[in-house]
């Protein structure tokens, strides 16, 4: 696991300084504490940092096959590699490393981008080869590793992990762009290629992109979710073997790997599969709440002493949160409408803290085997319109969290739920969410809102970007669609996933997030995931097999995070005020000061309740404090002063060589 | 004691402004204007709102009768407050 980045001229004028690639090297040295490297060619240079988990003496990055040849920078974990290597050695192939990385090297070398398709794993990666002046960037097929890239006005190309990386260049200024900031506050994050910056790009998921000579010459899917492949069911008895092979694979590292647990069921499954697959006692680490709302360390620590692991929890309360938050969105380089990946931050902090730096986690199993209520939702608008009844009264089994009783939300929330003009329209399933938290947009400055143009613009890029064949899918397999494209990468693998996690030098790995799960899940019969209101049937069915009934059979409780509380009365730290005074507003231009006012006085007066101003509160804050940070005081690297523990440099002139190499 | 009318409209207008009407700084808002078709009230604030008719006037609102006319302007929601207390 690491952090990459490189300049790579459109040809072979000014030479890329290597303090350039030192202060990119500085901008992303968390995700790579473990060292450095460095490879330049005549207009082009590469930056990797290290986090050594595969090879630890050995796999040192930019890795190049031999003189003249492709060299690459590379993120991640193909965790087939040991089979991939032993075929590649089989056609002749010679390592010089044990690690990943030469083995997607050759492999893409030998074999070409037909050749990702064999990949399983999570990585992002650029493929440098300087004779056609050519750079090729990879990203995994969910997007759970980051890659960032500004094509310049001459054709300049400038990538990097994360966005600071990309500033820490000096050849990009951090500005916002209002539609990426629009798409946060309507699906919670930016969706690939789209970030909060102006100028910048994310790759998408499952997506390559070739770069020569000055220009983009390709930009498309190497991989695509395909939701109703058709065919035959999948034999629901399949999982149990899928799964094991998953989570055995994930345990592989030269480190010792822990596991995220939330006392929910997906983590639960995945603590155990891993217990059981070796032989010494698994640690489990788990965010318990001081507010009981939030709590679930007893469902955690039931699980933990079923499985026998050696768990470990970290609690957290609000001033740990109001304390995080600057530092999170340091990392997360968005604003947030949910404080959720603050406890997720300092987590992954403590982690680290234990000595572990691989963690197991329950990710993805709710959008395969669909699990969260908006899946039900679908169903219940379907029985809606037939017996509006019969859903309500199923309605008021959903969202049992929210502390109200289902009486109390009585039938405007079952209006609001239910209500639905035209099940069929291709955001149906997802319109309450988005309604949700289009709420935020009200707080809008006047001149925010007229730079965006359409209100809607959001939505409006979402449909354009649809499969071509999504109007033909059930609604579910719909749903699910949105649900990865919409939620998954572009918030709950980024903010709330890599980013606060590599804050501290912590690679998640996903079991659910293997791709021959994803084509199962696909394949199944669509009531072995929800029927009626029984979710992750299949899945469920597997987890009685492994863990107690009581775990086994466990509702849904989302991870959530308190919103309002940490940032107001005794204890909430200054900055937040100082962040939202009228004048600071003004300087971000997003809010309306003096419909933020209205906000601040009752949450000073402890008066929010309901989630819509919770997360406006949320979005409006984290936006001062990603706007100070990024856009109006943004970091100033020193490079790194260290030496590189890998130094290559090839057809460079003598003055423009480092004078140590 | 049960609230008058008059008590019951001075207590929404109190609700309404300042649950929502923050949001909207420059609207003096008159008792028959219409919250939802002007905007003043969103979809999920006007879950908030049935939520509290319901809560503060312990009436049991039904789903039938979710409309604009009983809950579309401080008059309508008074209206159907009496209406529901008068023949509880």
């Amino acid at each position: 696991m690491c952090g990459i980045g490189g300049v790579i001229r459109p040809d072979t004028g000014p030479p890329v300084d290597e303090l350039t690639l030192r202060r990119m090297a500085a901008a992303t040295r968390h995700r790579g504490p473990d060292g450095f490297g460095l490879a330049r060619t005549p207009g082009a240079g590469l930056v990797s940092t290290r986090l050594a988990i595969f090879d630890i003496p050995g796999g040192w990055q930019p890795l190049a096959t031999g003189e003249g040849t492709a060299m690459l920078v590379y993120n991640g974990e193909v965790y087939n590699h040991p089979e991939l290597r032993a075929e590649l050695e089989a056609r002749g192939e010679r390592f010089a490393t044990t690690c990943d990385t030469e083995v997607v090297l050759r492999l893409l070398v030998r074999d070409g981008l037909g050749a990702l398709e064999r990949l399983n794993g999570q990585f992002a990666a650029a493929l440098w080869e300087p004779a056609p002046r050519r750079l090729t960037m990879i990203r995994d097929r969910f997007g759970v590793r980051p890659l960032h890239f500004s094509l310049l006005a001459d054709g300049t190309l400038v990538f990097a992990s994360e966005a600071k990386g990309i500033f820490a260049s000096g050849l990009v200024a951090p500005e916002p762009d209002p539609a990426g900031l629009d798409q946060i506050f309507t699906f919670w994050g930016p969706r690939p290629p789209r970030t909060a910056f102006r100028g910048v790009s994310q790759l998408r998921p499952g997506a390559v992109l070739i770069w020569e000579r000055g220009e983009i010459v390709a930009d498309r899917y190497w991989w695509t979710a395909e939701m109703d492949p058709g065919g035959v069911h999948a034999d629901p008895g399949e999982l149990d073997e899928l799964m094991r092979e998953s989570v055995g694979l994930r345990l592989r590292a030269d480190v010792p790997v822990g596991s995220y647990l939330s006392g929910g069921l997906d983590s639960s499954l995945i603590t155990a599969l891993a217990q059981e697959a070796t032989s010494h006692q698994l640690r489990t680490f788990s965010i318990a709440f001081t507010d009981a709302l939030y709590d679930e360390r007893s469902h955690q620590e039931e699980v933990a002493q079923a499985i026998g692991t050696d768990h470990h929890v970290l609690e957290i309360g609000t001033s740990e949160i109001a304390g995080a938050l600057p530092e999170v969105i340091r990392h997360t380089e968005t604003p947030l409408v949910r404080t959720a990946p603050v406890p997720m931050f300092l987590l992954a902090r403590e982690v680290r803290a234990q000595g572990i730096t691989v963690v197991a986690t329950g990710e993805g199993a709710d959008e395969l085997f669909w699990g969260y209520d908006l899946f039900k939702e679908v169903v219940l608008r379907e029985i809606a319109q037939t017996d509006p009844q019969r859903a309500g009264e199923m309605l008021d089994r959903l969202y049992g969290y929210l502390g109200a009783p289902a009486a109390r939300r009585g039938p405007g929330w079952k209006r609001f739920m239910l209500a639905g003009d035209d099940l069929d329209a291709p955001l149906a399933s997802h319109q309450t969410r988005i309604r949700s938290t289009a709420a935020i947009k009200a707080f809008y400055d006047p001149g925010f809102a007229a730079a965006l143009g359409d209100a809607d613009s959001s939505l409006i890029e979402l449909r354009a970007d649809l499969p071509a064949s999504f109007a033909g899918w059930p609604r579910l397999q719909r749903a699910a669609w949105l649900e990865l494209r919409t939620l998954l990468d572009p918030y709950l693998l980024s903010a709330q996933g890599d980013r606060v996690a590599m804050a501290s030098g912590v690679e998640g790995r996903y079991p659910f997030l293997d791709h021959r799960v994803f084509e199962y899940s696909a394949r199944l019969a669509p009531t072995m995931k929800l029927d009626q209101l029984r979710d992750k049937v299949v899945l469920r069915d597997l987890a009685e097999r492994v863990l107690p009934a009581s775990i086994a059979g466990r509702e849904k409780q989302p991870y959530r995070a308190p919103g309002v509380a940490p940032f107001f009365g005794a204890g909430a730290p200054a900055w937040v005020e100082e962040a939202l005074t009228p004048e600071a507003l003004g300087d971000a231009s997003v809010w309306d000061p003096a419909r933020v006012s209205g906000l601040l006085r009752r949450c000073r007066q402890g008066r929010v309740t309901s989630p819509r101003e919770e997360m406006s509160l949320v979005a409006v804050l984290s936006t001062q404090v990603w706007h100070r940070t990024h856009i109006r005081e943004p970091a100033e690297w020193e490079p790194e002063s260290a030496p590189p523990r890998v130094r290559i440099e090839r057809g460079l002139p003598a003055s423009e060589r480092a004078p140590t190499a | 004691m049960m609230q008058t009318a008059e008590q019951v409209r001075t207590e929404l207008r109190n609700f309404i402004e300042e649950t929502f009407l923050y949001m909207h700084p420059d609207i003096v808002l008159a008792d028959g204007e219409e919250l939802l078709t002007r905007g003043l009230v969103d979809s999920l604030g006007f879950v908030e709102l049935v939520e509290e008719v319901q809560a503060r006037y312990g009436i049991e609102v039904t789903d039938v009768e979710i409309t604009e006319q009983n809950f579309g302007s401080i008059d309508a929601i008074v209206a159907y407050v009496e209406r529901k207390r008068g023949g509880s």
